[in-house]
């Protein structure tokens, strides 16, 4: 059986054996527990349309930072708990009176989920060369239950993405989506990030979002130069790109890498 | 409006429908933007809008709980929904709404599964004609469920009523201040009835029967609820195809 | 009046467009973002309307009772304009007694019905001195994506306009529209940065410094204003923001609220 989407309570199979995360067994009978996209290849598991992320430790994410205290930056990390980031979990060494210097109200920091305890305590670092705070780029929200789906196969969308704008991308495990590159890039970076977001379910995402992306920059280009042929158009645009691209981010790359 | 002579006649009731029969209703999913899961939902002349907000932060905070979410639950109806313009903000029938609503609700929630944090739920009656509390309960259990909360199931609500002597399923406005009974039922699809409330008067085995008519009608509700949910992904599967 | 954590990287982006002309959903600045009123849409209040404003939803209810009179006022009608800032429209909106954000929207509503003098409030006399109409509008904010004071404001004279005097259910007569000779318009811009910009959506709204209400009436004259935010105006905003809030006034009422 392929895919399918089901609804809170929906009979999915009688092999409780099966049962992975977005299901539930009541009398040896598996059922969903969310609404969501059903899958039955290596167990059966339910993808949420929706939801708040909870963190687990060595998740890789983006936070807000929406508080400092004596001690600790508190971190909006769009999850039903505020993230921690102690004094001491970054990489150099501040005074007390000297947190928002290094990071206010309304920053953004990549950081890595270092704890989580028993009582939703969620501890966060700075402290690891691939972390740090974020000066400039974009950053979108989407669903976090979603974000396999922006990675793709063994990274193959976020591959396909990156290349095609010319941007990085750097995408937390809480939804969050940091992008840096030349505006042009970054635009359809996000468009294309927003067209996955909205079509998840839809079967054929990798190759839709190629189209689409070959499509936004056809007629961009289309525009400008409209006697030219179809394969010239595609150079164009590439050298464009090319020219726009800047040098910032060579730590997203590494970072990607090991997200693969 | 002032009580008519019968409110059923040849089985057949005031606005025309069976003893067994539904008002019409029409639901959205998805219909706010701020919210977490948000649902409209017509049931007759109701109209209601549900939206649920969470897993959150708690606040204050001395309602935690340290092995589950609290469930919050605040029904409200609009000053303009009723004959009378009511005064804005809680009263007392609005406060037991909302806890039996709660209750209807908690135990096909996954709570467990977000210790210290609160899911909100809020229904705002717009339009008010008997059957309010149901059409809410229908609404924030679709609101739930478009918000990605783990849950075992649906839940589905409607009464069962009495009128010159006749059963019938749910009672409209008229026959709810000239009838003789209003059996408000919850219930999950596999038929554990989590909210039951009753006023007026039933023999026992009108209790009986009347109950079974309103697991059937919370049956036909929970098809319609599915559909609904269904239907807010699977017409932006059709956009697709046809572009 | 939002208390969320606005990302200093979206304030950032947001503020560069603004440089360079442009807003994040690509209006230009004296552009409003779609508006759809639908009317009659709450067959229990004598007058009701729907308003979406981008993302903003209203609904507004009127309610019409026979009344006592204010003493000073013997011979007149009792408008009472009530807004609730309810939970169910935004994560930072909390349940409980309307606070100033909430008052300051209502009465600022109220404002424009008033002094733009477009409810006839001696024709809502009954007996002089003993019983006039009693018109209650009350405001119930469904979604906030900003600029809910224009989404009130137009839903409240869009619901006037269709609303009806129940004079048969009190044994009053026929009933009647409720008599209404003005047709006020709110438009509310925001200052970004030394920048105007029309209808704010919930992020620009955040990031402003400062609001400005101007309510016109249909002679083209101002009814009402209210400057909201501590960031201070300067006198060729103010008259910028009169100017085109009276043009933008007199197009909305034009394409929405026929009397």
């Amino acid at each position: 059986m392929d895919k399918k989407l089901v609804i809170p309570g929906e009979f999915l199979s009688d092999d409780p054996s099966q049962a992975d995360e977005g299901t539930y067994v009541e009398n040896n009978r598996v059922f969903s527990s969310v609404f969501g996209i059903a899958s039955f290849n290596n167990g059966i598991r339910v993808v949420p349309m929706a939801g708040k992320y909870i963190p687990k430790p060595g998740d890789l994410i983006v936070g807000i930072i929406k508080e400092v205290t004596y001690s600790n930056w508190i971190v909006d990390i769009r999850s039903p708990y505020d993230g921690l980031l102690h004094i001491s979990e970054i990489p150099r060494r501040i005074e007390n009176d000297e947190m928002s210097k290094y990071l206010k109200i309304g920053e953004s920091i990549m950081t890595l989920v270092s704890d989580v305890d028993a009582n939703m305590k969620v501890e966060l670092t700075l402290n690891d060369q691939r972390l740090r705070p974020i000066k400039e780029g974009r950053i979108i929200e989407v669903t976090p239950s979603k974000v396999p789906r922006f990675i793709g196969r063994s990274g193959s969308m976020i591959a396909m993405l990156k290349n095609e704008t010319k941007c990085n991308i750097f995408i937390g495990q809480n939804g969050r989506i940091w992008i840096t590159g030349k505006d042009k890039g970054m635009e359809l970076a996000i468009k294309s990030l927003l067209k996955i977001e909205k079509e998840t379910h839809i079967p054929g995402l990798t190759d839709r979002i190629t189209k689409f992306i070959k499509e936004e920059k056809g007629e961009k280009v289309k525009v400008k130069v409209p006697e030219k042929k179809e394969e010239s158009i595609e150079e164009g645009i590439e050298k464009n790109i090319e020219e726009e691209k800047t040098s910032s981010g060579g730590i997203l790359d590494e970072l990607l890498g090991d997200e693969k | 409006m002032s009580k008519p002579e019968k409110l059923i006649e040849n089985g057949i009731r005031l606005d025309g429908r069976k003893p067994d029969e539904l008002r019409p209703i029409k639901i959205e999913v998805g219909v706010l933007n701020r919210a977490d899961g948000s649902c409209y939902f017509e049931f007759g002349g109701n109209k209601v809008i549900a939206a649920v907000y969470g897993p959150r932060e708690v606040h204050p905070r001395h309602q935690q709980k340290s092995n589950s979410a609290v469930v919050r639950y605040r029904y409200n109806m609009a000053s303009f929904s009723v004959e009378d313009r009511k005064r804005p903000g809680p009263d007392r029938r609005s406060i037991e709404v909302s806890k039996v609503s709660r209750e209807a609700l908690e135990p096909v929630i996954f709570q467990e599964y977000f210790p210290r944090s609160a899911i909100d739920i809020y229904v705002e009656v717009l339009q008010a004609d008997a059957g309010t509390r149901t059409a809410g309960i229908n609404a924030a259990s679709i609101a739930l469920a478009d918000a990605g909360i783990p849950m075992k199931c649906l839940v589905s609500a409607c009464a069962v009523g009495k009128i010159d002597g006749t059963l019938v399923l749910d009672l409209n406005k008229d026959e709810d201040n000239y009838g003789q009974a209003d059996l408000p039922v919850a219930m999950t699809p596999d038929g554990n009835i989590t909210l039951i409330q009753m006023d007026g008067n039933l023999t026992k085995d009108e209790f009986k029967e009347g109950l079974e008519m309103a697991k059937t009608g919370c049956m036909a509700i929970h098809e319609m609820q599915k559909a609904a949910l269904m239907e807010k992904y699977s017409s932006q599967i059709e956009g697709e195809n046809n572009e | 009046m939002s208390n969320e954590i606005i990302a200093e990287l979206r304030k950032d982006y947001i503020c560069n467009l603004m440089i360079k002309g442009e807003r994040e959903d690509g209006r230009t600045f004296d552009q409003h973002r779609e508006l759809t009123i639908e009317t009659n849409v709450i067959n229990k209040a004598e007058g009701s309307a729907r308003v979406k404003l981008g993302n903003t939803q209203v609904v507004v209810g009127v309610k019409c009772q026979p009344g006592t009179p204010f003493p000073d006022t013997p011979d007149q009608g009792v408008i009472i304009t009530n807004l609730e800032l309810i939970p169910l429209a935004s994560p930072v909106f909390e349940s409980g007694p309307p606070r100033e954000d909430a008052i300051e929207l209502a009465r600022v509503v109220d404002r424009g019905i008033r002094e733009s003098q477009s409810v006839d409030l001696s024709k809502l006399c009954i007996t002089p001195g003993e019983k006039v109409w009693m018109v209650f509008i009350d405001v119930h904010v469904l979604d906030d994506g900003g600029n809910i004071m224009d989404a009130a404001s137009l839903g409240a004279v869009a619901a006037l306009l269709t609303a009806k005097l129940p004079a048969n259910r009190y044994d009053l007569g026929e009933d009647s529209p409720v008599p209404m000779r003005n047709v006020p318009v709110s438009v509310t811009a925001v200052e970004i940065g030394g920048s105007i910009m029309l209808d704010p959506s919930l992020d620009e709204e955040s990031i402003a410094g400062t609001k400005l209400t101007v309510t016109s009436n249909q002679e083209g004259e101002v009814s009402a204003m209210q400057k909201s935010g501590i960031h201070p105006l300067t006198t060729e905003q103010i008259n910028y923001i009169v100017d085109i809030a009276i043009e933008k006034g007199k197009e909305i009422r034009e394409k929405f609220l026929v009397i």
